[in-house]
Protein backbone atom coordinates (compact mmCIF):
# COMPACT_ATOMS: atom_id res chain seq x y z
CA UNK A 1 0.00 0.00 0.00
CA UNK A 2 2.35 2.31 0.92
CA UNK A 3 5.84 2.20 -0.13
CA UNK A 4 8.59 1.79 2.12
CA UNK A 5 9.97 5.49 1.23
CA UNK A 6 7.09 7.01 1.39
CA UNK A 7 6.97 5.38 4.80
CA UNK A 8 9.97 6.48 6.40
CA UNK A 9 9.50 9.98 4.58
CA UNK A 10 5.98 9.91 7.01
CA UNK A 11 7.41 8.91 9.86
CA UNK A 12 10.29 11.54 9.70
CA UNK A 13 7.01 13.86 9.23
CA UNK A 14 5.90 12.52 12.51
CA UNK A 15 9.07 12.79 14.44
CA UNK A 16 9.48 16.38 13.27
CA UNK A 17 5.87 17.49 14.57
CA UNK A 18 6.50 15.32 17.55
CA UNK A 19 9.67 17.31 18.52
CA UNK A 20 8.20 20.89 17.81
CA UNK A 21 4.81 20.36 19.83
CA UNK A 22 7.67 19.07 22.61
CA UNK A 23 10.25 21.30 22.51
CA UNK A 24 8.90 24.39 24.35
CA UNK A 25 8.74 21.64 27.53
CA UNK A 26 12.24 20.50 27.09
CA UNK A 27 12.73 24.31 26.84
CA UNK A 28 11.73 24.91 30.47
CA UNK A 29 13.79 22.25 31.75
CA UNK A 30 16.98 23.43 29.55
CA UNK A 31 15.96 26.98 31.44
CA UNK A 32 15.75 25.76 34.77
CA UNK A 33 19.45 25.25 35.03
CA UNK A 34 20.30 28.46 34.30
CA UNK A 35 20.52 31.56 36.34
CA UNK A 36 18.03 34.48 35.92
CA UNK A 37 20.96 36.48 35.00
CA UNK A 38 21.84 33.49 32.38
CA UNK A 39 18.45 34.14 30.84
CA UNK A 40 18.05 37.39 30.73
CA UNK A 41 21.75 37.94 28.97
CA UNK A 42 21.86 35.02 26.78
CA UNK A 43 18.55 33.20 25.97
CA UNK A 44 19.68 30.71 23.82
CA UNK A 45 22.74 29.13 25.22
CA UNK A 46 22.81 26.35 27.21
CA UNK A 47 23.40 26.06 31.29
CA UNK A 48 27.19 26.21 32.16
CA UNK A 49 26.79 24.75 34.83
CA UNK A 50 23.91 21.69 36.38
CA UNK A 51 22.69 23.77 39.01
CA UNK A 52 19.65 23.31 41.26
CA UNK A 53 19.69 26.69 42.61
CA UNK A 54 16.36 27.87 41.05
CA UNK A 55 14.33 24.91 42.74
CA UNK A 56 16.21 25.44 46.05
CA UNK A 57 14.75 29.36 45.63
CA UNK A 58 11.31 28.32 44.63
CA UNK A 59 11.73 26.41 47.42
CA UNK A 60 12.22 28.87 49.56
CA UNK A 61 9.40 31.59 48.68
CA UNK A 62 6.74 28.93 48.04
CA UNK A 63 5.53 26.36 50.45
CA UNK A 64 5.08 23.43 48.11
CA UNK A 65 3.66 21.06 50.56
CA UNK A 66 1.03 23.52 51.35
CA UNK A 67 -0.09 24.16 47.72
CA UNK A 68 0.35 20.40 47.14
CA UNK A 69 -1.89 19.70 50.39
CA UNK A 70 -4.74 22.67 49.95
CA UNK A 71 -5.38 21.13 45.90
CA UNK A 72 -5.37 17.58 47.30
CA UNK A 73 -7.85 18.45 50.48
CA UNK A 74 -10.23 20.86 47.76
CA UNK A 75 -10.13 17.21 45.21
CA UNK A 76 -11.04 14.81 48.09
CA UNK A 77 -14.02 17.25 49.35
CA UNK A 78 -15.06 18.39 46.19
CA UNK A 79 -15.32 14.34 44.92
CA UNK A 80 -16.58 13.39 47.65
CA UNK A 81 -19.54 15.99 47.10
CA UNK A 82 -19.96 15.66 43.34
CA UNK A 83 -19.51 11.71 43.01
CA UNK A 84 -22.27 11.05 45.36
CA UNK A 85 -24.70 13.83 44.15
CA UNK A 86 -24.35 12.62 40.64
CA UNK A 87 -24.06 9.08 40.97
CA UNK A 88 -28.01 9.29 42.72
CA UNK A 89 -28.96 11.73 40.12
CA UNK A 90 -27.59 9.68 37.23
CA UNK A 91 -29.19 6.32 38.70
CA UNK A 92 -32.48 7.97 38.67
CA UNK A 93 -32.19 9.27 35.18
CA UNK A 94 -30.64 6.19 33.50
CA UNK A 95 -32.29 3.07 35.50
CA UNK A 96 -35.36 4.32 37.56
CA UNK A 97 -39.17 3.65 35.80
CA UNK A 98 -40.81 7.21 34.45
CA UNK A 99 -44.11 7.16 33.63
CA UNK A 100 -43.36 10.13 31.16
CA UNK A 101 -40.69 8.55 29.26
CA UNK A 102 -39.90 12.23 27.51
CA UNK A 103 -39.23 13.51 31.52
CA UNK A 104 -35.71 11.27 31.44
CA UNK A 105 -34.66 13.15 28.28
CA UNK A 106 -35.11 16.10 29.77
CA UNK A 107 -33.93 15.83 33.41
CA UNK A 108 -30.65 14.58 30.88
CA UNK A 109 -30.32 17.63 28.61
CA UNK A 110 -31.04 20.02 32.12
CA UNK A 111 -27.94 18.80 33.71
CA UNK A 112 -25.41 18.41 30.58
CA UNK A 113 -26.94 22.13 29.14
CA UNK A 114 -24.14 23.15 31.67
CA UNK A 115 -21.07 22.06 29.48
CA UNK A 116 -21.76 25.06 27.03
CA UNK A 117 -21.35 27.48 30.27
CA UNK A 118 -18.27 29.48 29.65
CA UNK A 119 -16.94 29.84 33.98
CA UNK A 120 -16.16 33.34 32.84
CA UNK A 121 -19.85 34.83 33.28
CA UNK A 122 -19.87 32.77 37.01
CA UNK A 123 -17.28 34.18 38.71
CA UNK A 124 -18.47 37.46 39.73
CA UNK A 125 -22.02 35.84 40.66
CA UNK A 126 -20.61 33.07 42.39
CA UNK A 127 -18.43 35.15 44.17
CA UNK A 128 -21.81 36.79 45.70
CA UNK A 129 -23.16 33.45 46.50
CA UNK A 130 -20.06 32.38 48.38
CA UNK A 131 -20.38 35.23 50.82
CA UNK A 132 -24.54 34.94 51.13
CA UNK A 133 -23.43 31.46 52.52
CA UNK A 134 -20.04 32.54 54.30
CA UNK A 135 -18.04 30.47 52.12
CA UNK A 136 -14.65 31.05 52.22
CA UNK A 137 -11.15 29.92 51.46
CA UNK A 138 -11.06 26.75 50.00
CA UNK A 139 -14.59 26.39 50.63
CA UNK A 140 -15.36 28.92 48.25
CA UNK A 141 -13.91 26.81 45.60
CA UNK A 142 -15.69 23.40 46.44
CA UNK A 143 -19.14 23.79 45.96
CA UNK A 144 -18.14 25.83 42.58
CA UNK A 145 -15.71 22.87 41.23
CA UNK A 146 -18.61 20.31 42.37
CA UNK A 147 -21.40 21.61 40.69
CA UNK A 148 -18.76 22.59 37.19
CA UNK A 149 -18.54 19.05 37.04
CA UNK A 150 -21.90 17.89 37.35
CA UNK A 151 -23.03 18.06 33.50
CA UNK A 152 -19.58 16.46 32.60
CA UNK A 153 -20.50 13.14 35.18
CA UNK A 154 -23.89 13.21 34.37
CA UNK A 155 -23.09 12.63 30.59
CA UNK A 156 -20.38 9.78 31.40
CA UNK A 157 -22.41 7.98 34.52
CA UNK A 158 -25.65 7.74 32.33
CA UNK A 159 -24.12 6.48 29.53
CA UNK A 160 -22.62 3.97 31.40
CA UNK A 161 -25.79 3.11 33.71
CA UNK A 162 -27.73 2.80 30.63
CA UNK A 163 -25.11 -0.09 29.31
CA UNK A 164 -25.59 -2.14 31.87
CA UNK A 165 -27.91 -5.05 31.34
CA UNK A 166 -31.38 -4.21 33.38
CA UNK A 167 -31.90 -8.20 34.31
CA UNK A 168 -29.53 -7.12 36.92
CA UNK A 169 -31.24 -4.93 38.66
CA UNK A 170 -34.58 -6.70 38.42
CA UNK A 171 -32.84 -9.86 39.75
CA UNK A 172 -31.19 -7.53 42.95
CA UNK A 173 -34.86 -6.79 43.72
CA UNK A 174 -35.99 -10.30 43.32
CA UNK A 175 -33.39 -11.45 46.02
CA UNK A 176 -35.02 -8.83 48.13
CA UNK A 177 -32.30 -5.80 48.43
CA UNK A 178 -33.98 -1.97 48.89
CA UNK A 179 -32.58 0.76 46.74
CA UNK A 180 -29.57 1.29 48.75
CA UNK A 181 -28.74 -2.16 48.03
CA UNK A 182 -29.01 -1.80 44.77
CA UNK A 183 -26.99 0.92 44.11
CA UNK A 184 -24.05 0.38 46.49
CA UNK A 185 -23.88 -3.43 46.67
CA UNK A 186 -24.67 -4.02 42.78
CA UNK A 187 -24.22 -0.98 40.90
CA UNK A 188 -21.55 1.03 42.59
CA UNK A 189 -19.07 -2.16 41.95
CA UNK A 190 -20.10 -2.05 38.71
CA UNK A 191 -19.18 1.13 38.05
CA UNK A 192 -15.47 1.21 38.86
CA UNK A 193 -14.01 1.64 35.00
CA UNK A 194 -16.49 4.99 34.75
CA UNK A 195 -16.05 6.12 38.05
CA UNK A 196 -11.99 5.71 37.64
CA UNK A 197 -12.40 8.17 34.54
CA UNK A 198 -13.95 10.78 36.50
CA UNK A 199 -12.28 10.78 39.76
CA UNK A 200 -8.90 11.23 37.29
CA UNK A 201 -10.49 13.64 34.83
CA UNK A 202 -11.73 15.91 37.76
CA UNK A 203 -8.53 15.77 39.72
CA UNK A 204 -6.77 16.95 36.48
CA UNK A 205 -9.58 19.85 36.34
CA UNK A 206 -8.82 21.21 39.88
CA UNK A 207 -5.05 21.22 39.22
CA UNK A 208 -5.66 23.27 36.63
CA UNK A 209 -7.83 25.93 37.52
CA UNK A 210 -7.11 29.37 37.77
CA UNK A 211 -9.94 31.63 36.91
CA UNK A 212 -11.98 30.61 40.25
CA UNK A 213 -8.92 30.37 42.33
CA UNK A 214 -7.92 33.61 41.60
CA UNK A 215 -11.38 35.32 42.55
CA UNK A 216 -11.86 33.40 45.66
CA UNK A 217 -8.55 33.23 47.16
CA UNK A 218 -7.29 35.93 49.28
CA UNK A 219 -4.29 34.29 51.42
CA UNK A 220 -1.66 32.81 50.28
CA UNK A 221 -1.73 29.88 52.69
CA UNK A 222 -5.07 29.18 51.21
CA UNK A 223 -3.27 28.76 47.61
CA UNK A 224 -3.90 26.05 45.03
CA UNK A 225 -1.29 24.75 42.64
CA UNK A 226 -2.37 26.78 39.93
CA UNK A 227 -2.52 29.88 42.16
CA UNK A 228 0.83 29.15 43.13
CA UNK A 229 2.55 29.03 39.57
CA UNK A 230 0.91 32.62 39.15
CA UNK A 231 2.91 33.81 41.85
CA UNK A 232 5.67 35.29 40.89
CA UNK A 233 4.19 37.32 38.32
CA UNK A 234 2.64 39.53 41.09
CA UNK A 235 5.90 39.83 43.14
CA UNK A 236 7.07 42.51 40.34
CA UNK A 237 11.34 41.47 40.94
CA UNK A 238 11.80 39.96 38.05
CA UNK A 239 12.59 36.50 38.72
CA UNK A 240 13.01 34.46 35.50
CA UNK A 241 14.65 31.20 37.05
CA UNK A 242 12.47 30.79 39.79
CA UNK A 243 9.25 31.17 37.99
CA UNK A 244 10.61 28.16 35.46
CA UNK A 245 11.73 26.18 38.52
CA UNK A 246 8.31 26.78 40.39
CA UNK A 247 6.26 25.99 37.19
CA UNK A 248 8.42 22.48 36.80
CA UNK A 249 7.74 21.67 39.86
CA UNK A 250 3.64 21.82 39.13
CA UNK A 251 3.87 20.20 35.53
CA UNK A 252 6.54 17.36 36.36
CA UNK A 253 4.25 15.71 39.01
CA UNK A 254 1.39 16.39 36.40
CA UNK A 255 3.33 15.13 33.33
CA UNK A 256 4.26 11.75 35.09
CA UNK A 257 0.02 11.68 36.68
CA UNK A 258 -0.38 11.93 32.84
CA UNK A 259 2.12 8.96 32.24
CA UNK A 260 0.19 6.58 34.36
CA UNK A 261 -3.13 7.08 33.95
CA UNK A 262 -3.13 8.39 30.30
CA UNK A 263 -5.48 6.12 29.13
CA UNK A 264 -8.32 6.91 31.49
CA UNK A 265 -7.43 10.64 30.75
CA UNK A 266 -7.32 10.74 27.15
CA UNK A 267 -10.70 8.68 27.93
CA UNK A 268 -12.00 11.07 29.92
CA UNK A 269 -11.50 13.68 27.18
CA UNK A 270 -12.50 12.81 24.16
CA UNK A 271 -15.62 10.99 26.01
CA UNK A 272 -16.73 14.46 27.02
CA UNK A 273 -16.34 15.71 23.69
CA UNK A 274 -17.92 13.40 21.51
CA UNK A 275 -20.89 12.20 23.39
CA UNK A 276 -21.51 15.48 24.07
CA UNK B 1 -36.57 -1.32 38.45
CA UNK B 2 -40.57 -0.72 38.34
CA UNK B 3 -40.95 -1.50 42.27
CA UNK B 4 -38.22 0.78 43.77
CA UNK B 5 -39.57 3.85 41.38
CA UNK B 6 -41.22 5.48 44.05
CA UNK B 7 -41.23 9.75 43.39
CA UNK B 8 -39.98 9.95 46.83
CA UNK B 9 -37.02 8.07 45.50
CA UNK B 10 -36.48 9.60 42.75
CA UNK B 11 -37.03 13.18 44.17
CA UNK B 12 -34.65 12.75 46.80
CA UNK B 13 -31.99 11.44 45.04
CA UNK B 14 -31.93 13.89 41.88
CA UNK B 15 -32.48 16.71 44.86
CA UNK B 16 -28.72 17.32 45.73
CA UNK B 17 -27.51 17.70 42.26
CA UNK B 18 -30.20 19.63 40.74
CA UNK B 19 -29.67 21.75 44.41
CA UNK B 20 -26.05 22.50 43.30
CA UNK B 21 -26.15 22.70 39.94
CA UNK B 22 -29.05 25.21 39.78
CA UNK B 23 -27.29 27.34 43.02
CA UNK B 24 -23.55 27.67 41.37
CA UNK B 25 -24.13 27.15 37.64
CA UNK B 26 -27.95 28.60 36.51
CA UNK B 27 -28.50 31.04 39.48
CA UNK B 28 -25.29 33.00 38.31
CA UNK B 29 -26.19 33.36 34.81
CA UNK B 30 -29.24 34.45 35.88
CA UNK B 31 -27.80 36.93 38.18
CA UNK B 32 -25.10 38.18 35.69
CA UNK B 33 -27.61 39.28 33.13
CA UNK B 34 -29.15 40.97 36.03
CA UNK B 35 -26.70 42.64 37.13
CA UNK B 36 -25.50 43.61 33.00
CA UNK B 37 -28.00 45.84 33.57
CA UNK B 38 -27.06 47.37 36.47
CA UNK B 39 -24.51 50.07 37.79
CA UNK B 40 -23.23 47.96 40.99
CA UNK B 41 -19.44 49.28 42.31
CA UNK B 42 -19.64 46.31 45.12
CA UNK B 43 -20.92 48.34 48.01
CA UNK B 44 -24.90 49.25 48.49
CA UNK B 45 -27.15 48.16 46.52
CA UNK B 46 -26.96 47.84 42.41
CA UNK B 47 -28.72 50.50 40.68
CA UNK B 48 -31.07 49.32 37.53
CA UNK B 49 -29.80 52.02 34.79
CA UNK B 50 -31.41 49.85 31.73
CA UNK B 51 -29.71 49.34 28.76
CA UNK B 52 -26.79 51.94 29.39
CA UNK B 53 -23.67 49.55 30.61
CA UNK B 54 -24.61 48.33 26.24
CA UNK B 55 -24.70 51.79 25.41
CA UNK B 56 -21.61 52.09 26.61
CA UNK B 57 -20.02 49.06 25.12
CA UNK B 58 -20.67 50.59 21.48
CA UNK B 59 -18.78 53.14 22.03
CA UNK B 60 -16.01 51.84 23.81
CA UNK B 61 -12.74 51.77 21.95
CA UNK B 62 -11.27 49.12 24.24
CA UNK B 63 -14.87 46.33 24.10
CA UNK B 64 -13.88 46.93 19.74
CA UNK B 65 -10.25 46.32 20.12
CA UNK B 66 -10.83 43.09 22.25
CA UNK B 67 -13.71 41.96 20.24
CA UNK B 68 -11.16 42.37 17.28
CA UNK B 69 -8.10 40.16 19.18
CA UNK B 70 -10.78 38.08 20.25
CA UNK B 71 -11.89 37.35 16.52
CA UNK B 72 -7.94 37.35 15.07
CA UNK B 73 -7.54 34.56 17.69
CA UNK B 74 -10.70 32.67 16.78
CA UNK B 75 -9.90 32.53 12.85
CA UNK B 76 -6.34 31.69 12.97
CA UNK B 77 -6.80 29.45 15.48
CA UNK B 78 -9.93 28.13 14.06
CA UNK B 79 -8.42 27.65 10.75
CA UNK B 80 -4.90 26.07 12.09
CA UNK B 81 -6.23 23.59 14.65
CA UNK B 82 -9.31 22.53 12.04
CA UNK B 83 -7.15 21.67 9.42
CA UNK B 84 -3.71 20.55 10.57
CA UNK B 85 -5.24 18.39 13.74
CA UNK B 86 -7.37 16.71 11.38
CA UNK B 87 -4.21 16.31 8.66
CA UNK B 88 -2.14 14.98 11.87
CA UNK B 89 -5.14 12.72 12.98
CA UNK B 90 -4.59 11.03 9.58
CA UNK B 91 -0.72 10.22 9.42
CA UNK B 92 -1.04 9.15 13.12
CA UNK B 93 -3.56 6.51 12.07
CA UNK B 94 -1.40 4.98 9.72
CA UNK B 95 -0.52 3.01 12.31
CA UNK B 96 3.55 3.67 11.28
CA UNK B 97 6.12 2.76 14.01
CA UNK B 98 6.29 5.58 17.04
CA UNK B 99 3.10 6.24 16.61
CA UNK B 100 1.52 5.41 19.79
CA UNK B 101 4.58 7.23 21.49
CA UNK B 102 3.77 10.60 19.56
CA UNK B 103 0.20 10.17 20.36
CA UNK B 104 0.67 10.19 23.84
CA UNK B 105 3.41 13.33 23.71
CA UNK B 106 1.71 15.41 21.19
CA UNK B 107 -1.63 15.36 23.77
CA UNK B 108 0.45 16.20 26.80
CA UNK B 109 0.43 20.17 25.99
CA UNK B 110 -3.42 19.56 26.48
CA UNK B 111 -3.20 18.25 30.54
CA UNK B 112 -0.77 21.46 31.51
CA UNK B 113 -2.53 24.16 33.73
CA UNK B 114 -3.51 26.79 31.33
CA UNK B 115 -1.79 29.21 33.19
CA UNK B 116 2.04 27.55 32.84
CA UNK B 117 0.95 27.45 29.30
CA UNK B 118 1.16 30.97 29.25
CA UNK B 119 4.57 31.10 31.52
CA UNK B 120 6.13 28.35 28.99
CA UNK B 121 5.34 30.20 25.93
CA UNK B 122 6.88 34.19 27.84
CA UNK B 123 9.92 32.45 27.46
CA UNK B 124 9.88 31.87 23.44
CA UNK B 125 7.42 34.57 22.71
CA UNK B 126 9.40 37.19 24.88
CA UNK B 127 11.05 40.16 22.81
CA UNK B 128 14.01 40.15 25.55
CA UNK B 129 13.94 37.17 26.83
CA UNK B 130 12.20 34.64 24.69
CA UNK B 131 14.40 32.32 22.16
CA UNK B 132 12.47 33.22 19.12
CA UNK B 133 14.19 36.67 18.80
CA UNK B 134 17.41 35.03 20.68
CA UNK B 135 18.30 32.87 17.51
CA UNK B 136 17.10 35.92 15.28
CA UNK B 137 19.79 37.68 17.08
CA UNK B 138 22.15 34.51 16.51
CA UNK B 139 21.77 34.28 12.94
CA UNK B 140 22.24 37.81 12.59
CA UNK B 141 19.12 38.41 11.19
CA UNK B 142 17.78 41.39 13.60
CA UNK B 143 15.53 42.84 10.46
CA UNK B 144 13.34 39.79 11.42
CA UNK B 145 12.89 40.51 15.17
CA UNK B 146 9.31 41.33 16.27
CA UNK B 147 7.47 42.33 19.34
CA UNK B 148 5.91 38.50 18.99
CA UNK B 149 4.12 39.47 22.44
CA UNK B 150 3.48 42.74 24.56
CA UNK B 151 3.58 44.60 21.14
CA UNK B 152 0.53 46.48 19.76
CA UNK B 153 -0.40 44.36 16.72
CA UNK B 154 1.15 41.18 16.74
CA UNK B 155 -0.46 39.45 20.49
CA UNK B 156 -3.45 38.22 19.25
CA UNK B 157 -1.92 36.08 16.64
CA UNK B 158 0.83 34.92 18.53
CA UNK B 159 -1.86 33.75 21.54
CA UNK B 160 -3.74 31.80 18.83
CA UNK B 161 -0.12 29.77 17.96
CA UNK B 162 -0.14 29.14 21.91
CA UNK B 163 -3.72 27.94 22.09
CA UNK B 164 -3.14 25.81 18.67
CA UNK B 165 0.01 24.40 20.64
CA UNK B 166 -2.05 23.27 23.78
CA UNK B 167 -5.53 22.36 21.72
CA UNK B 168 -3.72 20.32 18.89
CA UNK B 169 -3.60 16.20 20.76
CA UNK B 170 -6.31 16.88 21.93
CA UNK B 171 -8.31 17.18 18.96
CA UNK B 172 -6.08 15.00 17.30
CA UNK B 173 -7.23 12.19 19.81
CA UNK B 174 -10.96 13.08 18.91
CA UNK B 175 -10.20 13.06 15.36
CA UNK B 176 -8.65 9.97 15.73
CA UNK B 177 -11.23 8.26 17.60
CA UNK B 178 -13.63 9.36 14.68
CA UNK B 179 -11.09 7.58 12.27
CA UNK B 180 -11.62 4.43 14.05
CA UNK B 181 -14.62 4.46 13.84
CA UNK B 182 -14.96 4.42 10.01
CA UNK B 183 -16.08 0.55 8.52
CA UNK B 184 -13.35 -1.10 7.25
CA UNK B 185 -15.01 -2.43 3.91
CA UNK B 186 -15.57 1.63 2.82
CA UNK B 187 -12.21 1.74 2.37
CA UNK B 188 -11.57 -1.70 1.02
CA UNK B 189 -13.84 -0.60 -1.80
CA UNK B 190 -12.54 2.42 -2.34
CA UNK B 191 -8.98 0.99 -2.62
CA UNK B 192 -10.80 -1.59 -4.85
CA UNK B 193 -12.50 1.05 -7.29
CA UNK B 194 -8.74 2.94 -7.39
CA UNK B 195 -9.33 5.80 -5.56
CA UNK B 196 -6.13 7.82 -4.22
CA UNK B 197 -5.30 9.20 -0.95
CA UNK B 198 -6.71 12.34 -1.65
CA UNK B 199 -9.62 11.06 -3.32
CA UNK B 200 -10.28 8.85 -0.71
CA UNK B 201 -9.76 11.55 2.26
CA UNK B 202 -11.70 14.43 0.34
CA UNK B 203 -14.60 12.03 -1.18
CA UNK B 204 -14.88 9.26 1.68
CA UNK B 205 -13.27 10.54 4.98
CA UNK B 206 -14.36 13.89 4.87
CA UNK B 207 -18.37 13.29 4.74
CA UNK B 208 -18.25 10.40 6.91
CA UNK B 209 -16.45 12.07 9.80
CA UNK B 210 -18.90 15.11 9.09
CA UNK B 211 -20.14 15.05 13.08
CA UNK B 212 -16.95 14.84 14.63
CA UNK B 213 -15.55 17.75 12.40
CA UNK B 214 -18.48 19.42 13.58
CA UNK B 215 -17.61 18.06 17.43
CA UNK B 216 -14.21 19.70 16.78
CA UNK B 217 -15.27 23.05 15.35
CA UNK B 218 -17.77 23.77 18.21
CA UNK B 219 -15.10 23.02 20.60
CA UNK B 220 -12.74 25.16 19.16
CA UNK B 221 -15.02 28.02 18.78
CA UNK B 222 -15.96 27.74 22.70
CA UNK B 223 -12.21 27.35 23.93
CA UNK B 224 -11.08 30.05 22.23
CA UNK B 225 -13.44 32.43 24.17
CA UNK B 226 -12.42 30.70 27.48
CA UNK B 227 -9.17 31.95 27.01
CA UNK B 228 -7.82 33.48 29.61
CA UNK B 229 -4.72 32.29 31.60
CA UNK B 230 -2.21 32.35 28.73
CA UNK B 231 -3.14 36.26 27.97
CA UNK B 232 -2.98 37.00 31.39
CA UNK B 233 0.32 35.44 31.74
CA UNK B 234 2.00 36.66 28.85
CA UNK B 235 0.76 40.39 28.71
CA UNK B 236 -2.19 40.72 31.02
CA UNK B 237 -3.80 42.40 28.42
CA UNK B 238 -0.71 45.70 28.43
CA UNK B 239 -0.06 47.15 26.80
CA UNK B 240 -2.53 49.90 28.09
CA UNK B 241 -5.31 46.86 27.36
CA UNK B 242 -4.36 46.89 24.02
CA UNK B 243 -3.99 43.30 24.24
CA UNK B 244 -7.05 42.40 25.81
CA UNK B 245 -9.39 39.80 24.90
CA UNK B 246 -13.02 39.88 25.42
CA UNK B 247 -13.13 37.91 28.57
CA UNK B 248 -9.73 39.25 30.14
CA UNK B 249 -11.25 42.79 29.63
CA UNK B 250 -14.60 41.59 31.37
CA UNK B 251 -12.70 39.79 33.95
CA UNK B 252 -10.74 43.37 34.28
CA UNK B 253 -13.53 45.19 34.62
CA UNK B 254 -15.21 43.50 37.00
CA UNK B 255 -12.08 42.07 38.99
CA UNK B 256 -9.45 44.95 38.76
CA UNK B 257 -11.58 48.14 38.39
CA UNK B 258 -14.70 47.22 40.37
CA UNK B 259 -17.08 47.86 37.86
CA UNK B 260 -19.09 45.10 38.67
CA UNK B 261 -22.21 45.97 36.32
CA UNK B 262 -20.58 46.82 33.42
CA UNK B 263 -18.06 43.59 33.66
CA UNK B 264 -21.48 41.30 33.84
CA UNK B 265 -22.34 42.89 30.71
CA UNK B 266 -19.18 42.03 29.02
CA UNK B 267 -18.97 38.71 29.70
CA UNK B 268 -22.46 38.20 28.93
CA UNK B 269 -22.08 39.64 25.93
CA UNK B 270 -18.97 37.18 25.13
CA UNK B 271 -21.43 34.16 25.98
CA UNK B 272 -23.92 35.46 23.64
CA UNK B 273 -21.12 35.84 20.70
CA UNK B 274 -19.82 32.17 21.48
CA UNK B 275 -23.39 30.93 21.41
CA UNK B 276 -24.09 32.91 18.02
CA UNK B 277 -20.97 31.91 16.19
CA UNK B 278 -21.86 27.95 17.28
CA UNK B 279 -25.66 28.81 16.19
CA UNK B 280 -24.23 29.99 12.69
CA UNK B 281 -21.43 26.74 12.64
CA UNK B 282 -24.38 24.63 13.00
CA UNK B 283 -26.92 26.52 10.59
CA UNK B 284 -24.18 26.16 7.28
CA UNK B 285 -22.38 22.73 8.44
CA UNK B 286 -24.75 21.01 10.90
CA UNK B 287 -25.67 17.77 9.99
CA UNK B 288 -27.53 17.75 7.30
CA UNK B 289 -29.57 14.48 8.12
CA UNK B 290 -30.63 16.15 11.35
CA UNK B 291 -32.04 19.36 9.70
CA UNK B 292 -33.75 16.92 7.12
CA UNK B 293 -36.03 15.40 10.21
CA UNK B 294 -36.66 18.40 11.72
CA UNK B 295 -38.34 20.10 8.40
CA UNK B 296 -39.91 16.77 7.84
CA UNK B 297 -41.57 16.67 11.70
CA UNK B 298 -42.09 20.32 11.29
CA UNK B 299 -44.04 19.88 7.93
CA UNK B 300 -45.49 16.89 9.84
CA UNK B 301 -46.88 19.09 12.51
CA UNK B 302 -48.22 21.31 10.05
CA UNK B 303 -50.45 18.91 8.27
CA UNK B 304 -51.61 17.86 11.26
CA UNK B 305 -52.38 20.71 12.50
CA UNK B 306 -54.47 21.56 9.59
CA UNK B 307 -55.97 18.34 9.26
CA UNK B 308 -57.22 19.55 13.06
CA UNK B 309 -58.73 23.02 11.61
CA UNK B 310 -60.15 21.17 8.81
CA UNK B 311 -61.85 18.84 11.13
CA UNK B 312 -63.24 21.60 13.00
CA UNK B 313 -64.31 23.15 10.60
CA UNK B 314 -66.00 19.60 10.00
CA UNK B 315 -67.52 20.09 12.71
CA UNK B 316 -68.50 23.59 12.26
Amino acid sequence: MISKRNKSLLQLLIAAITILIVFPLAWMVMLSFKTSGEIMSNPIAPPTSFNLENFTHALDILNYGQLYGNTFIVCIIALVIELICTFFSSFVIARMHFYHPGIKGALFTFFILGLSVSPFILLFPVYKINVFFGLRGIWALIFPYAASSVSFNTLLLVNYFKQLPSEIDEAAVVDGCNIWQLMFRVILPMSKPVLATIIIFNVLYIWNEFPYASVMLRDVSEYTLSMGASFFKGTYTVDYGGIVASSLMIIIPELIFYGIFQKNIVEGMTAGAVKG
Amino acid sequence: MYWLSKTRYKIGLLLPSFCIYTVFILLPIAMAVRYSFTKYSGLGKPQFTGLQNYVRMFQDDLFWSSFKNTMIMFVLAFVLLLVLSFAIALLLNKKLKGSDLSKALIFSPAIIAPIIVGIIWVYILDPNVGIINGILDAIGAEGLKHQWIGGATLTPYSLAIVYFWQQLGYLVTIFIAGLKMLPEEVMEAAIIDGANEWQKVTRIIIPMMKSNISTVAILIITGVFKIFEIVQQTTGGGPNHLSETLVTYSYTMTFDSGDYGYGMSLATVTFIVSLIIVGIYSAFFGDKEEKKEAKARRKLAKEAKAAKKAAKGGAA
